[in-house]
């Protein structure tokens, strides 16, 4: 057994004692933990997050630690994701955020509601839910003292991506990481959307210019019939069904743009501002 | 947690939400027929490239729905507007669940098909485990579904009898003579260990089962089972989850892409006849189109193929059961059960049933390490690479 054991930590322990590290019931007076902590890769999530795991394996996921702890009759079910990278665990957050609330300071972001707790720091996608108490019970107290205790311990990136910072920020209404296919469209690989309270923003990020001017190039062959955007390195416009008035640019290794807006002059107005704050 | 009038009420406002873009695109579609007319600026988006849709219905067991065979998962789409155009499209069975995405996969969905409510069929799950979590779970789903009902209503995820709880059941029933649900369902990844309960207790309409091309007769044997109890059939995970699995930096995934392995793949589910519908997942435009084209065409020898070459990659790791390594093992292991076992894990997903039926073995199947036999005395007629799946059965279960 002590074979087993060995090889199985072997495996399992390289890359996440900082997870290891930080899943401790004491980090809150009162708190006890109960059962055996938990662990799961991609091979078995679906043993844990069942029915749920999908929504994990998209945004990179590759390992999670867990802990449940208890206090009187509630308990606590604490669990460490580690994400492709702190972009994907980003997006895990932002996907899984209710948008209509506010993102609270810690780490990259988190989102504190009465009963649980989410935020994302580095690579690492934390989750911290009541599971078994009184539904009435407000624990945001404690859930905090959890979260900015393991924030500490938690190496990685406090800041949001960079890129979200470009979007134009009146009438933004949220902004998301997309881990595959943006608008919908699988030569858009990855990058993020931005809704406002009128169509939405996009912005995808190519390995280099000349990839991007390849995507550019499949985009007018999708969308055939544009008119020109004058925008930026390279753009179109037109209207579309589903994506309604929309203007697509490329700028350097990026390509933007605006959809669903009433038309794709309208649209274009508001990609060249986008444009214009995309470094160079 | 916002009371759910205040949400209803919230939503209904048709403020703040996450897929405001999509909201805005129903509400232009439903407005302008217009746009799903060809145009010749777009059609490229409007059909599977080459041919119009053809669309594929069966009746979902005593439910009489009558639904596309090709559904939509909806629990990774990527964007809104590929539910809309599924839609527009004419595929009729959309399915998400209250813990996708902590509830703004229903959100979404409820957004991209507001306007179509009457001509789809929707489903959602809860996994809660009580009545009256159950139930408050489902106003919760209705208001961000933006609907008054769902046509089914499965309880998520249960995969032993001893899940599904009197009150559950309670709970489903109360909710029909509310009309909150047409139909009540249950959603599962070990049909066979539901079967019994499932046939006996008569609780549910619809069952929701992993099935695809890699499982065994034990499977379709379950199904018919439990189809001809009138008990309608969903099929999930019909890529055989794998296909998900296989990351991009894998070999074999430009390949298994290239080869059309996941439309395949759904064509081999199609044609059993006792799947009324799948829901693939779907995250884009391509992909739709892709799966689409499923109704459409005929499983084929090629198709036959692709799977076949599929399996042959996973032989190394898939046991066929033939028992001819019985009673080889020098330590007296059952390897074929624990072959077997394993793949509940390794293909299928079902790790806690794997985990479960592997300590059903004899004791010594958990004290045998595979590792330290000098040499294995078991050999695979198939080439299963016996001594290494064993020591990892034996790493995960023992």
């Amino acid at each position: 057994m002590r074979w087993a054991c060995l090889v199985a930590g072997l495996l399992i322990v390289p890359g996440v004692a900082g997870a290891q590290d930080v899943l401790d019931c004491h980090f809150v007076s009162g708190w006890e933990p109960t059962g055996t902590k938990r662990q799961y890769t991609p091979d078995h999530l679906y043993d844990y997050k069942d029915g749920g795991a999908e929504g994990y394996l998209v945004y990179g996921f590759t390992r999670m630690q867990g802990v449940d702890c208890k206090a009187g009759a509630a308990t606590l079910a604490i669990d460490v994701s580690e994400m492709g990278d702190a972009d994907l665990a980003y997006g895990m957050f932002a996907a899984n955020r209710d948008p209509s609330l506010p993102v609270a300071k810690i780490g990259m972001g988190a989102q504190v509601l009465s009963q649980s707790l989410s935020f994302a720091k580095g690579k690492y996608f934390v989750e911290i839910v009541e599971t078994d108490g009184n539904p009435t019970n407000n624990l945001t107290a404690v859930l905090e003292g959890f979260a900015g205790r393991m924030e500490k311990l938690l190496e990685g990136r406090t800041t949001p991506p960079a890129e979200l910072d470009w979007f134009l920020k009146d009438d933004l209404v949220s902004a998301r990481m997309v881990p595959e296919s943006v608008l919908g469209l699988r030569i858009l690989k990855h990058g993020y959307v931005a809704k406002y309270a009128q169509g939405q923003a996009f912005l995808v990020i190519e390995d280099s210019p000349a990839s991007a001017q390849a995507v550019m190039s499949k985009m007018r062959e999708k969308f055939e019939g544009a008119a020109p955007g004058g925008i930026a390195d390279e753009s179109f416009q037109l209207k579309a069904p589903y994506l309604e008035g929309m203007c697509v640019f490329r700028k350097g290794r990026y390509l933007g743009g605006y959809t669903n807006l009433v038309d794709g002059t309208a649209a274009a107005a508001q990609a060249a501002k986008l444009a214009d704050r995309i470094p160079k | 947690m916002k009371p759910n009038t205040s949400r209803r009420a919230f939503l209904s406002a048709g403020l703040i939400l996450p897929v405001v873009g999509a909201t805005s695109r129903l509400g232009l579609a439903n407005s302008t027929m217009g746009l799903l007319q060809p145009s010749d600026a777009t059609d490229k988006l409007q059909k599977p490239a080459g041919s119009a849709v053809k669309l594929d219905m069966r009746i979902l067991g005593n439910t009489g729905l009558k639904i596309t065979t090709v559904g939509m998962g909806c629990m990774i789409t990527s964007d809104p507007s590929v539910i809309t155009r599924a839609a527009d499209l004419g595929v009729n069975y959309f399915d998400t669940a209250r813990g996708y995405q902590h509830g703004n996969n229903e959100r979404m969905v409820g957004a991209a098909l507001g306007g179509k409510r009457q001509q789809i069929v929707v489903s959602t799950k809860s996994p809660a485990g009580d009545k009256a979590s159950l139930l408050k779970d489902l106003d919760t789903s209705l208001a961000e579904l933006k609907t008054d009902y769902v046509d089914i209503w499965y309880l998520h995820s249960k995969d032993k009898p001893e899940d599904i709880r009197d009150d559950m059941i309670e709970a489903q029933h109360i909710a029909k003579q509310q009309g909150k649900i047409r139909f009540a369902g249950m959603s599962t990844h070990a049909l066979p260990k539901q079967l019994e309960w499932t046939a006996q207790k008569k609780a549910f309409d619809v069952v929701l089962t992993v099935y695809n091309f890699s499982m065994d007769a034990a499977m379709d044997e379950a199904i018919a089972t439990v189809a001809k109890t009138g008990t309608g059939v969903v099929a999930m995970k019909v890529m055989a989850g794998g296909f998900r699995s296989v990351k991009p930096s894998d070999p074999t995934y430009e390949r298994l892409h290239r080869d059309g392995a996941m439309l395949s793949a759904l064509k081999w589910v199609l044609k059993k006849p006792h799947i009324a519908t799948t829901i693939p997942s779907m995250t884009d435009m391509d992909q739709l189109d892709e799966n689409l084209r499923a109704m459409s065409e005929a499983y084929s020898a090629r198709d036959e193929k692709i799977l076949a070459a599929h399996l042959e990659q996973i032989k190394p790791l898939y046991c066929r059961m033939c028992n001819q390594c019985e009673g080889t093992c020098q330590k007296g292991l059952h390897v074929a059960d624990t072959l077997r076992i394993l793949t509940y894990a390794d293909g299928y997903g079902q790790f806690a049933l794997a985990r479960e039926r592997f300590q059903e073995l004899p004791a010594r199947h958990a004290e045998v390490r595979c590792g330290d036999c000098a040499e294995c005395t078991v050999q695979c007629p198939f080439g299963v690479r016996v001594s290494d799946r064993m020591a990892r059965a034996q790493e995960l279960f023992a």
